[in-house]
């Protein structure tokens, strides 16, 4: 080994160390950030964010010691005695390196909610009048122009008879789907439902007969609907529908999901 | 690019959701690798091969570590002597059968405990049955890799005591490199072949000496393991994020739908699911999740089961314990098992 080479192996001996630091410190910082701006919300359940505090926590708490441990090292002119060349899965450094990268994008790009093409995908059409087997809250009791959209949904799945909720009057909030199978009156309004990370979202949502046409509510426009439930024949089928009286745009709300 | 947002986001979610556990998972076997006294627990291991696999799939409640880290702590075991049946009973469940993945899945499935239940139930049986038909075969050794089937032959399991003298200051340089991860080194970094120096041979020791060392130096030996493995295992996790949330961008669960919805080809769309996804058995029940809407309990069952047995992401880990062909035997069984039984519950059960 020539003695460039031992420099700049001495170096890199000295850095990694390092960048395996900022990259488990950035991490936990990032954590931290997406609670203090809300953007957590995004990403998961309300339930689990005592998990990824302390996590972050954690995370800073073993960066910190970490960084202790090699300012004192560095120091004392010592090498750092956390030796790189034992790595079967990467190469030296790559570990960190993703981690960090991955941290980094994250402070730069936010995360986003989503919308009614992730809705589509996920095949909301099929879930028109059925979401999941289990509904996870139920309270028969509520009025129904208290009844959220997931609250409307919930209940359609425990009796899914439309003609038992005709008439009954309805407010709620969701934001606009164009699905194919929807005539140029009629729109989708749905949530995304969320049970422990945006990974596990689905869309539910009822169809909307707005008496106008829809373009002027384009997809993902979040609209507060209010008017009277009625049973509809959509794409062959009898389905619950929300007779608009009214709609009013609406800002996103802080927290887009329903759980 | 509302694509790329949307994939972005998803991966996000993965991880940060992960990234708890993670850290977890790691605290926890750091603290194990140097708390608990491997050798005694060798000792204490039966003798006959169907009771041994079974015990041996158990072991992850003491060692709780997920995929990654199972595979040098198997290894490890299988050096010191612990009957077959059980190193491979514990290398196939305990990625399932541990506290903390128990806990996750509990986490996920709140409302559908059979899942839990069969969880553990089904990858106990698997495995067991797995480890046992292993033990059939007498002499393991052209199974193995070459450098590890050569350490057991010439060191037979010696006496604990004896071992432990004189070791002690060997180890010392050893162990500041110390790492469970690097025990695969020898063979997947290129130095394979060289017979005399195995990675491992002097690692086996540093858990049982790491209860002689004085207090400082095993945390400060514990904050090196935690780094390393946390380097490791969250470069692992993003890779695997990060093809997790290309699939659920690039193929719309619709196109996932069409591969299967009928009792086998579901069980068999979840089973191709799982090897290619590669996440960590920590989160994997979250992942499951997301299929829970639309895939038969049967197939969801599949892949939690299959999944933390057998995947991409660890096949290179698995290559440092056994030659290709014996993994290919650990593939087939331990897919043909997860399919009988889950197919078994989907036409019979649920």
């Amino acid at each position: 080994m020539t003695s460039i080479q031992k420099q700049k192996q001495k170096i890199k001996n000295q850095l990694l160390p390092w960048l395996d630091v900022i990259a488990i410190t950035a991490w936990g910082i990032l954590m931290l950030k997406y609670w203090f701006t809300g953007k957590l919300n995004l990403l998961i359940h309300p339930d689990y964010f005592w998990l990824v505090i302390v996590g972050a926590i954690g995370l800073l708490i073993v960066g910190f010691f970490k960084g202790i441990q090699l300012w004192q090292q560095c120091r004392r002119y010592e090498a750092p005695n956390n030796q790189q060349q034992h790595i079967n899965l990467f190469p030296p450094g790559w570990g960190s390196a993703l981690l960090l990268t991955t941290a980094i994008l994250g402070f730069i790009i936010t995360p986003r909610v989503f919308a009614s093409q992730i809705a589509l995908e996920r095949g909301v059409t099929e879930l028109l009048g059925a979401t999941r087997a289990q509904p996870q809250a139920f309270r028969p009791t509520i009025r129904p122009e208290e009844r959220s959209l997931i609250d409307w949904v919930r209940t359609l799945n425990v009796y899914p008879e439309p003609d038992a909720y005709t008439g009954q009057k309805v407010k709620v909030q969701g934001f606009v789907i164009h699905p194919p199978e929807l005539d140029q009156n009629h729109l989708l309004l749905a949530r995304f439902v969320i049970t422990c990370c945006a990974a596990d979202g689905y869309p539910a949502g009822l169809p909307v007969h707005l008496g106008e046409n829809r373009n002027q509510y384009p997809p993902d426009t979040w609209v507060e609907v209010e008017g009277q439930m009625f049973t509809e024949n959509i794409a062959n089928k009898r389905q619950l529908t929300i007779k608009a009286s009214s709609l009013k745009k609406i800002p996103q709300p802080e927290n887009p999901y329903s759980y | 690019m509302n694509q790329l947002n949307n994939g972005f986001t998803l991966f996000l979610s993965l991880l940060v959701e992960a990234m708890p556990f993670l850290l977890l998972g790691v605290l926890f076997s750091s603290l194990l690798l140097f708390f608990i006294d491997e050798r005694k627990l060798v000792e204490k291991m039966p003798k006959n091969a169907l009771l041994g696999a079974l015990v041996g799939s158990m072991i992850g409640f003491l060692f709780p570590v997920c995929e990654c880290g199972n595979v040098p702590v198997a290894r490890r075991l299988l050096m010191q002597g612990v009957p077959t049946p059980v190193a491979i009973g514990f290398l196939l469940a305990a990625p399932t059968i541990n506290p903390i993945v128990i806990w996750a899945t509990w986490t996920a499935f709140r409302d559908q405990p059979e899942i839990v239940v069969l969880r553990i139930v089904l990858s106990l049986a698997s495995a067991t049955i797995i480890g046992f038909v292993f033990s059939l075969q007498q002499d393991l050794s052209p199974f193995l890799q070459p450098t590890l089937a050569r350490y057991i032959k010439y060191n037979p399991p010696p006496k604990p005591e004896s071992k432990r003298k004189g070791k002690y200051y060997q180890v010392e340089e050893q162990a500041t490199a110390n790492t469970i991860l690097q025990s695969g080194t020898y063979i997947l970094g290129g130095k394979a072949g060289r017979s005399t120096k195995i990675g491992g041979i002097k690692q086996t020791n540093i858990a049982t000496s790491n209860l002689n060392k004085p207090f400082a130096d095993k945390l400060r030996l514990l904050l090196d393991n935690i780094i390393q493995e946390l380097r490791e295992l969250g470069g692992v996790m993003v890779l695997g994020s990060a093809i997790a949330a290309a699939i659920q961008v690039l193929a719309p669960r619709e196109l996932i739908l069409s591969l299967g919805a009928g009792p086998i080809t579901s069980i068999l769309a979840m089973l191709i699911l799982a090897a290619v996804v590669s996440i960590c058995s920590t989160v994997d029940s979250f992942f499951a999740l997301s299929f829970a809407s639309t895939f038969t309990s049967g197939s969801l069952l599949a892949f939690l089961v299959f999944g933390p047995m057998i995947d991409i992401k660890g096949v290179g880990l698995m290559l440092s314990i056994f030659k290709p062909k014996a993994l290919l035997y650990i593939f087939a069984l331990a897919g043909q098992l997860t399919l009988l039984f889950t197919l078994f519950l989907n036409l019979h059960v649920m």
